[in-house]
């Protein structure tokens, strides 16, 4: 959870090779329907005077060094607001030879070249992200509303019973042809003739 | 159409496929730049231009110019090669103007020469890529990482100037681009820019992982505003290139989402046009009236942009007749609004003084230069890719082209506004007529090394797609070319003898899509965009203050 | 008469109704077929990766482990464009776009689904090859598959193959 109660966030918003899809929805936000001004978030023309970058894109090369730039004059506690799939992983050009694919890997390329720290991120999946959204993660910063997302892990297992009938079903099948039952005979993981 | 025949032939060349969409024309190096000429003034102007590594099939580089003859209702592809040993094409830049960029383009990503060409800069790659590393080649993996090769950045000094870099992040940009402004006091003298940030290197990954079926979804991301355009455009270049037929409530189906996205388009462009010119009412109140284009969109197929709704063969899914009800009661309202809203702003005198005789990009130039879209008819040329080479269903449907001839920023409001209410005319039109049957063609053969070429018209101009095909469901080379492409040149020609505090108007009426424009750059000036860096310095050295 | 616009303007501005969405204090509507988080029914999947092969971005990824005998297939939000392909091309129906569409998080690893599916073992030489569910699939409802291939690893089965086929030539000949 973010250390410091964050209402009111003032957002630079910053482009970093995107389709435009996003940067469309980030200006969306801010129109009569969605109306992201009812939490006091408001749109910064520098990143001195924000709390939170905007950041849709994946990073492309061209870019890389603008954005370490932008994200060094952000002042403390900072905070990046990963909008989009290209910005939360790469998107669809994640390993392209001229992108450097998503904010993890930007981070991986600041803290080695730039010895920066990863400020905390707020990833908002979606293409494009829908301003309900954008929405929703300014409710989660000010304590309105909890992260639903978790992670989910299943491990499916199959009975010993049901492997039984497998392998019952298929030896009779081998059974019934009868020059199979010489050759599938087991044999050990090495090379050797049957 | 023999005309054009005729003419080709007696400059050398040597029509090879034949198809009801385009010529696939096969010239010599010597002859390509008479050729050239002659097509030129034979009424063609040029669309774009692509370079292909052909040497696993014939040891060739091979160099395609396109053509749009709007006369013959035909698009004339032009092949040169050239073999590896000796790597250089006579550049027909000289010729006519609009081949400029796509040549820069084929010597960064293919490392062709182009002996002739007046200003061979690097163009798209990053500034820190090396020398003699040409990523379309094809022994170069989409996904290898080139090592940087740092250079400092330095800005270049002028004696009678002070330098003012600008970008890539400004209040006033929504996209990333670097200027550096040269100026006297208030007044700006010179401009050096560079651009090509969002270059994503999307035609080398569709060659590389991407298969036939997975490219409309890369394309559709070329653009967030008219992604749905790519799409299709994508699909009738690949479906050209096979010969095939798509059946008819498919058309009807892609008609009606390309007709939804002009609308939403334009809207959005209107709300910018209102908010650049500092009228922000006009600005909240039109993207108000955009909402219910999206909730329409999101019913239809599922998102508010990117519809994701067609794939080669076809569309995805169906629509039904409450759907259709729906569709039509909001279309209606939204058609109520925006008359209201443009009454209201029309009677507002102060919003016409600013757009009215402002910006003009006469007739004569227009055709030069290759404008596509509403600039283009604006300032009176009657050509629009719906009337000019039908697609999907509006050969079947009837409706109008707006034309104005007052060539200023006005014109081009005007042209987008009745555009508006012809795109809902024609949603109607489909809704009523759409024919039952199936949606989609569901097996299909893709024969190996066939050229297609795709067009439509996007909300800001002819969009071009050309495509080889290639075996086992990959594409060999794919190029999407964008409208504004064609549209930023002119911004010089209109800006010239204008006061700076109109330029950012004058910019945003040719509708920039800088995404789009895709591998390419446009640059920025204080408020709003450049282009060309001649041209351009020249144009701004002859501001008036 | 400039007025006049600017007047008519403020007055239908001011008499318009509010249209701010109550939002997120109430939910907004979503429509039927809306495209939101994919999310796979483990009780379903029978581990066959279709929806890997197809997906656009490699969202969706699939790798076996030999170590614990496991396919792992994980599904990563943060990269999917929702553009439905996995849904069209499962056989079984097991993964679906959901209405799904307040995905933001704080960590990158609460946007993973992963499923664990058993593998089975070649009755010849024990390899790992796929998943029990999905030799099940393939027994009940695949195409006219000889059943004796079934828990073969590829490299068995091409030697099997070759074995069957020198057995016939012998039976003909003889």
């Amino acid at each position: 959870m973010v250390d410091v109660l964050k209402k009111s966030i003032w957002v630079f918003h910053l482009n970093s090779g995107s389709c435009n899809g996003c940067d469309i929805e980030v200006l969306d936000v801010f129109t009569p329907r969605p109306d992201f001004e009812r939490f006091g978030v408001k749109l910064v023309p520098s990143p001195r005077h924000a709390d939170a970058i905007a950041l849709t894109g994946p990073i492309t090369r061209a870019m890389v060094p603008k954005v370490v730039e932008a994200i060094k004059a952000l002042p403390e506690p900072k905070i990046v607001l990963a909008i989009g799939a290209c910005a939360c992983g790469g998107g669809i050009w994640h390993d392209t030879y001229v992108v450097v694919g998503g904010i993890d890997e930007f981070y991986k390329i600041l803290k080695e070249e730039y010895g920066m720290d990863p400020p905390t991120t707020i990833y908002i999946p979606g293409c494009p992200a829908k301003p309900e959204a954008l929405i929703y993660a300014a409710g989660i910063l000010a304590d309105i509303i909890k992260q639903k997302q978790r992670r989910r892990e299943d491990v499916i297992r199959e009975e010993d019973e049901e492997k039984r009938k497998i392998e019952t079903i298929i030896r009779e099948e081998i059974g019934s042809r009868h020059f199979l039952p010489k050759i599938i005979v087991k044999r050990g993981p090495k090379e050797g003739s049957v | 159409m023999q005309d054009i025949k005729r003419v080709i032939e007696e400059n050398n060349g040597k029509i090879v496929v034949e198809h009801d969409y385009f010529l696939l024309v096969e010239v010599s190096r010597e002859h390509v730049r008479k050729l050239a000429r002659a097509l030129f003034e034979a009424g063609a102007y040029y669309s774009t231009g692509v370079g292909s590594d052909e040497r696993p099939r014939n040891g060739f580089f091979a160099m395609y110019h396109i053509l749009n003859h709007e006369e013959s209702k035909k698009y004339i592809v032009l092949k040169v090669e050239a073999p590896e040993h000796d790597l250089r094409i006579p550049s027909i830049t000289p010729e006519i103007e609009g081949a400029n960029w796509a040549e820069r383009e084929a010597h960064d990503v293919l490392g062709i020469v182009f002996e002739g060409h007046p200003e061979p800069e690097r163009l798209i790659l990053p500034d820190d890529w090396p020398e003699g590393v040409y990523p379309l080649r094809k022994d170069f993996k989409y996904n290898e990482k080139v090592k940087p090769v740092r250079k400092e950045e330095k800005f270049v000094e002028r004696e009678d100037a002070l330098v003012l870099p600008l970008g890539p992040f400004h209040p006033t940009l929504h996209e990333p681009e670097y200027f550096e402004i040269y100026v006297d006091g208030e007044t700006i003298v010179g401009a050096r820019y560079k651009g090509f940030f969002v270059h994503r290197g999307l035609e080398k990954l569709a060659e590389g992982r991407l298969t036939i079926h997975q490219i409309p979804f890369v394309a559709e991301r070329i653009c967030g505003i008219c992604g749905y355009t790519h799409m299709i455009c994508y699909c009738q270049a690949v479906e050209n290139a096979i010969g095939l037929e798509v059946p008819e409530r498919a058309e009807y189906i892609r008609t009606l989402l390309l007709e939804i996205e002009r609308i939403h388009s334009h809207i959005l462009w209107f709300g910018v046009v209102y908010h650049l010119l500092g009228f922000d009412t006009g600005f909240m109140h039109a993207w108000r009236i955009r909402e219910k284009v999206m909730d329409i969109a999101e019913m239809l197929t599922g998102n508010r942009k990117t519809y994701g709704m067609s794939l080669v063969g076809g569309v995805r899914r169906d629509i039904d007749e409450d759907k259709k009800e729906k569709t039509l009661k909001a279309l209606r309202e939204v058609s109520q609004e925006m008359k209201k809203l443009f009454n209201d702003v029309l009677a507002m005198k102060e919003i016409l003084n600013r757009i009215e005789d402002v910006g003009i990009l006469p007739k004569d130039r227009a055709r030069s230069i290759g404008v596509v879209g509403p600039v283009a008819r604006g300032s009176g040329i009657n050509t629009d890719v719906r009337k000019d080479h039908p697609y999907a269903a509006y050969k079947y449907l009837d409706f109008k082209v707006p034309v104005y001839n007052g060539c200023d920023v006005l014109s081009r409001y005007l042209v987008r506004a009745d555009e508006i209410f012809e795109s809902i005319y024609l949603i109607e039109q489909v809704l009523d007529q759409m024919p039952g049957g199936d949606i989609m063609v569901e097996r299909f053969e893709v024969p190996e090394f066939s050229v297609g070429v795709g067009a439509t018209e996007a909300p800001r101009g002819e969009d071009v797609h050309f495509v080889i095909t290639h075996r086992g469901s990959k594409v060999y080379r794919w190029r999407p070319r964008a409208p504004t492409y064609n549209n930023l040149p002119s911004v010089p020609v209109m800006l010239e003898g204008e006061h700076l505090a109109d330029a950012p108007a004058i910019i945003g009426s040719i509708d920039p899509c800088f995404s789009c424009t895709d591998h390419v750059t446009i640059v920025d000036d204080s408020t709003g965009k450049i282009l060309f860096r001649g041209p351009l310095e020249d144009a701004i050295r002859r501001l008036k203050r | 008469m400039s007025s006049m616009g600017r007047l008519r303007m403020l007055i239908d501005s001011l008499s318009h109704p509010r249209v701010t969405e109550k939002y997120p204090y109430e939910p907004i509507p979503i429509p039927e077929d809306f495209r939101g988080k994919p999310e796979i029914d483990p009780e379903k999947c029978i581990g066959c990766a279709a929806c890997a092969r197809v997906c656009p971005p490699n969202a969706i990824t699939f790798r076996d482990d030999h170590e614990q005998g496991y396919r792992v297939l994980q599904v990563f939000l943060g990269r999917c464009i929702f553009c439905g392909r996995c849904q069209d091309s499962c056989p079984v129906g097991a993964i679906k776009l959901t209405k799904e569409f307040e995905l933001v998080s704080l960590s990158k690893d609460d946007l993973y689904q992963v499923v664990k599916l058993e593998l089975a073992k070649c009755i010849r030489c024990g390899k790992y090859t796929v998943p029990y569910r999905y030799i099940k699939y393939l027994m009940e409802k695949g195409p006219k598959i000889l059943k004796y291939e079934l828990l073969l690893c590829p490299e068995c089965k091409g030697e099997i193959m070759t074995l069957i086929k020198y057995h016939y030539a012998q039976e003909v000949h003889e």
